[in-house]
């Protein structure tokens, strides 16, 4: 039995996935592939920097949007394309590299009407070496509750108090820094720190075999 | 420096009372004062509490108050000391408590000693104390910049109590699977300390 491959009309796109940036083509994206047939290498490179630049989280200096500026490029016209150009990449590089393939992105611009010459420099964006450092930082970057960034202790045995003559009870004091500059510092009896320990104990086990379970090894 | 009663006026007066309550209503004024030893500011009875023992134990409200504070004493004096049954029997004797009374204080001390001091040894002076541990295990999805993720968070909630504001505070973190193990480790060294110890 052959299979037969149907294709979209006038698209080249097979029809059993949906390109990265969405079924329809946003209205920032749509607005580039006329600027886009004009533009020269140079500027579009640059272009292209400021938005790596800028993914990496990286301060961007309006300025050199100015420099670029000539008759036919007005910063409106810029505007335009960077701001497409960076939802576009945006979308590219949100989905893992499992499940966006070079050949899937290359083909899926070409639907935009992206002049050929510049498909391998927008690829490399995602599939170079930036990439993973723009994931990191998308990681780094995300909403989460402060992290634990240093945790001092220490442990005291008491010898004698007021009331008994004979103590000999340890006791741990920790100094807790979260990222958010907060400082925590409380004591922890003995036995709620046995209870403090089993709960991270088992957290952690819990989540090595949330890791090992089936789910975790769907790739799609 | 062993457990040492002196006869004074005041310890003379409060035995004397003792001497004279009566015997089936003795252990439970007992039970009480050792429940109750190792509260820091807590009265042993209340107001209301107080005026009932006065007709109870047919005591003026002043001679109530020395009885239950000299008992207090006895038995803070024993715990402070670790007190043996026999030293303490021996000093309440010289002191002239009647026996059965003797009798009573140190079966209270035997029966219930080793809590209290147990109780004494956890008092601490540090007014914030870790007091509750809550956590709840995620997979993240997704987020504003990234589809089909699956990573593991943990999020942890300490509370912790401050006698001084008589508050408590939750301390908030997350964790992923590298942080967690990371602290995790930490506490495993503490662990090591306090096992070293023992």
């Amino acid at each position: 039995m052959s299979i037969i491959q149907v294709k979209g009309s006038g698209g080249s796109v097979a029809v059993d996935r949906s390109p990265f940036y969405g079924g329809r083509v946003p209205q920032e994206i749509k607005a580039i592939s006329k600027p886009m047939a004009k533009i020269d290498k140079q500027t579009f490179r640059k272009l292209l920097q400021m938005i790596v630049s800028s993914m990496e989280g990286k301060e961007i200096d309006c300025a050199v949007l100015e420099e670029l500026e000539h008759d036919i490029f007005t910063k409106e016209v810029l505007s335009i394309v960077y701001t497409g150009l960076y939802s576009l990449l945006r979308r590219a590089i949100r989905l893992p590299l499992t499940s966006l393939k070079p050949e899937m992105f290359k083909e899926d611009i070409k639907e935009l009407n992206i002049p050929e010459e510049f498909h391998s420099d927008l690829a490399s964006v995602i599939f170079g070496s930036r990439g993973p450092q723009i994931t990191a930082h998308c990681l780094e970057n995300r909403p989460r509750l402060p992290r634990l960034d240093c945790l001092k202790w220490r442990v005291d045995v008491a010898i004698s108090t007021s009331v008994l003559n004979r103590v000999l009870e340890p006791s741990i004091l920790m100094e807790l820094t979260l990222s958010d500059g907060r400082i925590h510092t409380f004591e922890i009896p003995v036995a709620k720190f046995h209870e403090l320990r089993y709960n991270v104990a088992f957290v952690l086990k819990e989540m090595e075999d949330l890791e090992k379970r089936s789910i975790l090894k769907i790739k799609d | 420096m062993a457990l040492l009663f002196t006869a004074t006026p005041a310890i003379k007066r409060a035995v004397a009372s003792i001497n004279a309550l009566e015997p089936s209503k003795f252990p439970l004024l007992l039970t009480r004062i050792t429940q109750k030893l190792h509260l820091k500011d807590d009265r042993t009875f209340s107001e209301e509490e107080e005026t009932k023992l006065q007709d109870a134990l047919a005591l003026t409200a002043g001679d109530l108050e020395l009885v239950l504070q000299t008992l207090e004493f006895f038995l803070q004096q024993a715990a402070y000391h670790a007190a043996k049954p026999a030293v303490f029997t021996q000093q309440l004797q010289q002191l002239d408590m009647d026996e059965d009374k003797v009798k009573t204080v140190v079966e209270a001390w035997t029966s219930s000693g080793r809590e209290v001091v147990q109780r004494l040894r956890q008092r601490t002076l540090n007014p914030k104390q870790l007091e509750d541990i809550n956590w709840r295990l995620s997979l993240q999805m997704a987020q504003a910049t990234q589809v089909k993720m699956k990573m593991p968070n943990a999020m942890f909630e300490l509370a912790v109590k401050n006698e001084n504001t008589d508050t408590r505070e939750k301390i908030r973190m997350e964790f992923t699977h590298d942080e967690l193990y990371k602290f995790y480790n930490q506490l495993e060294t503490i662990q090591k300390q306090l096992d070293s110890l023992s």
